[in-house]
């Protein structure tokens, strides 16, 4: 059967799986994030733990023609700690958020990791190298008395095994009152955004003890607040421009050069709502939960609670395509919003091309949407069909009737294997998909 | 048209005041009531999901208004409903939804107040939490640049003014709630705020500390990023040795002026 993502002959095979097998899962293991770098050599992600795990492909094997490199890991540190804010007595979470690559400048890897309150740039460089005999200080690190040093020497530079090390270079806080739910590196290179719920703070990579404030919708009546920002991006090419959705299905896109401050959008991208469909839940689920632009900068998405939507910047009256994720969840949507499921973010990505796009859903399944073809599938990252090159067999859900063989009720749907964070190769036909505290990497399989 | 996955009923039931709709109007404002006493007691719930649920709670509301203006009277007694799959909450809530005509209309009219206090108490409860800290010294205030267009905005800009102290961020935040909470909730929600604010919280090292952990190395790690000396390309060691002793000097002074002003536990 025609997979989605490539072409016609085109299947997604299982690759490899990270993560323990234990059917306890801790809470700190489970991850918050998945983010390939500029060229897929790298995947990060990022837990709730605070962790950041980095993986790095291996160079392509002549002998191994049939499958790419795998991905080991390269570097792991903990990025963010448990804080605590002592004037509102509040715990703050390590729970990484975000993380976002910058593109590669040297032979130094730097990234973006940023917890609810404060972001971090982590240099990741590999060190091969020591200097020893240093003046001021002992071999092992301890200061030497100043006062008893009476010769100067040159350190010299021996060779060591590898190490990876990562560095915080610097750390972005103080400048979110609320939770800060998306991060975008300009294309620039120099200035990023940073957007919390109910601000958007545009920083400059080098400067941490100063951000601009871009956008502010915290109403001078808080009894007036009807609407947080939800996600936000800067756009792939333009520098000046930025997007900005809201929990009430509406996408605002900003240019810098207006003014300053951009309370005041350039675009706004809203779809009527349908009212033969409206019910209590409307509004919940057309909160919108990511927005990603294309590659290109032509197109954006959105993913809401059950379909994903691409817009043309060009037309803020509708999307151009919407895609149902898992339409059979209407009729259950008072029981998500009584299990909290109906607050779940699903994130949504672009393959390489912009000519599919992934989404996840529940019980471990993902969904891919072939753009120019029409065409979707669905598939589940399993332990079960994790044998390696093993070819995904699509998964499909019954509504209603006569259930067949390989299909899946609804009411049997695991609502707690939930696929919220996935990410596509920029490049090539490999995906990541975080279930939960694994994470799978699947690859097409040319026939 | 019926929302997918429903069965079909008489044409009526799903109508504004039908039965279906009504029972589906008594578990939305259940579960949104209980999700809100949930959040009540949670220290910093979510600020996204608050205002979903209140803005759910809100169509609650207006659909209750809206069918007790229109004057909808409820001839049929609300029996248990055999409900399809799509709004079954189990047997309790089938119990739950068992209203005669009167008891529905009376606790619209009851309840109608403590709706729209709850909707009230959640968002001010929001606003007193998070904005006694409000944000740290480096976030910029509305005119970062000057530009004319900045100075003519409304109230909104100057409430960005008080957030460069956090003791006036307290007395102001403070005096609001006075103000603005109504009579029956001001005493819990004082209480609450009171419980909140720690009294060193008006002494400066509180504030210095604000965001960040208090050891020495949390600090020397923060150093370089603030020196403004080192570039991104530079090397993790590039500091050098008499800097860091310097510097280690230094924060140790600025440690020992906080243990001697700050009282000993």
């Amino acid at each position: 059967m025609a997979g989605v993502g490539g072409g016609n002959d085109f299947q997604w095979c299982f690759s490899q799986v990270k993560g323990a097998i234990d059917e306890d899962v801790a809470e700190a293991d489970i991850i918050s994030t998945v983010e390939f770098n500029y060229s897929g050599e790298l995947l990060a992600t990022g837990d709730k733990g605070g962790r950041v795990v980095i993986f790095q492909r291996e160079q392509e094997s002549k002998n191994r023609s049939l499958s790419r490199g795998e991905y080991n890991v390269y570097s792991t540190f903990q990025s963010h700690e448990p804080e605590f804010d002592y004037l509102k007595s509040l715990e703050i979470e390590e729970k990484i958020n975000k993380i976002r690559w910058l593109p590669q400048q040297n032979a130094a890897h730097f990234l973006l990791s940023t917890n609810d309150k404060t972001i971090k740039l982590w240099k990741i460089s590999e060190r091969d190298k020591r200097a020893e005999g240093y003046n001021l200080k002992d071999e092992d690190g301890r200061l030497r008395d100043p006062f008893r040093i009476t010769s100067l020497r040159v350190p010299v530079l021996m060779p060591m095994d590898l190490m990876v090390e990562a560095s915080p270079r610097r750390i972005f806080a103080n400048a979110h009152t609320y939770h800060i739910n998306s991060i975008s590196v300009n294309s620039d290179y120099q200035t990023y955004l940073s957007a919390d719920d109910l601000r958007i703070n545009l920083w400059h990579l080098e400067i941490t003890d100063r951000s601009f404030n871009i956008v502010d919708i915290k109403p001078a009546n808080m009894e007036e607040l009807t609407e947080v920002i939800t996600a936000a991006e800067c756009h792939p090419h333009q520098c000046n421009v930025f997007v900005y959705s809201s929990s009430k299905g509406t996408i605002r896109l900003c240019d810098m050069r207006a003014a300053a401050l951009c309370d005041r959008h350039s675009k706004f991208f809203e779809e009527p709502e349908d009212p033969s469909s409206r019910s209590f839940f409307s509004e919940i689920i057309s909160s919108i939960s990511d927005v990603k632009f294309s590659h290109s900068g032509r197109y954006m998405m959105t993913r809401d609670y059950l379909s994903v939507k691409v817009w043309d910047l060009n037309m803020e009256n509708r999307p151009v395509e919407t895609y149902q994720v898992h339409e059979y969840l209407r009729s259950k949507l008072c029981s998500l919003y009584e299990n909290d499921c109906i607050f779940d973010k699903f994130e949504c990505c672009w393959n390489g091309s912009d000519s599919a796009i992934m989404t996840g859903s529940y019980n471990n399944f993902f969904r891919m949407f072939d753009r120019n073809t029409r065409r979707d599938i669905t598939l589940e990252a399993s332990r079960e069909n994790s044998k390696p090159r093993a070819m995904l067999k699509p998964r499909k859900v019954c509504t209603g009737g006569k259930r067949k063989k390989d299909e899946i009720s609804v009411d049997s749907l695991d609502f707690n294997k939930k696929i919220l964070h996935t990410a596509w190769h920029p490049k090539e036909n490999v995906i990541a998909v975080a279930a939960t505290n694994n994470l799978y990497i699947f690859q097409d399989k040319m026939n | 048209m019926v929302a997918k996955g429903q069965k079909r009923k008489i044409h009526g039931d799903y109508e504004i005041g039908g039965s279906v709709w009504a029972s589906q109007l008594q578990s939305v404002l259940d579960i949104s009531m209980d999700k809100f006493h949930h959040d009540q007691a949670l220290v910093e719930p979510s600020l996204l999901r608050s205002v979903l649920i209140n803005n759910t709670l809100r169509q609650v509301q207006f659909e209750v208004e809206s069918l007790s203006v229109v004057g909808n009277p409820k001839s049929q007694t609300y029996t248990e409903l055999q409900l399809e799959s799509d709004f079954s909450r189990g047997s309790p809530l089938m119990g739950h939804n068992t209203h005669t005509d009167e008891d529905f209309m009376a606790w619209s009219s009851e309840d109608e107040f403590s709706l729209s206090s709850a909707i009230s108490a959640i968002l001010k409860d929001l606003d007193a939490v998070i904005e006694i800290g409000g944000p740290g010294p480096c976030v910029s205030q509305r005119a970062p640049l000057g530009s004319i267009e900045n100075v003519t905005r409304d109230g909104k800009f100057t409430q960005s003014g008080l957030r460069t102290e956090r003791t006036s961020d307290i007395i102001s935040s403070s005096s609001k709630i006075d103000t603005m909470y109504p009579s029956g909730l001001q005493d819990v929600a004082l209480d609450k705020l009171l419980l909140d604010i720690d009294t060193t919280v008006f002494e400066p090292e509180v504030n210095f500390l604000q965001g960040f952990s208090v050891t020495a190395d949390e600090l020397v790690k923060c150093l370089p990023s603030m020196s403004k000396s080192s570039s991104l390309d530079s090397p993790s060691s590039s500091i050098c040795h008499g800097q860091a002793t310097w510097e280690i000097h230094e924060i140790e002074h600025v440690m020992d002026i906080l243990m001697r002003t700050c009282p000993q536990s």
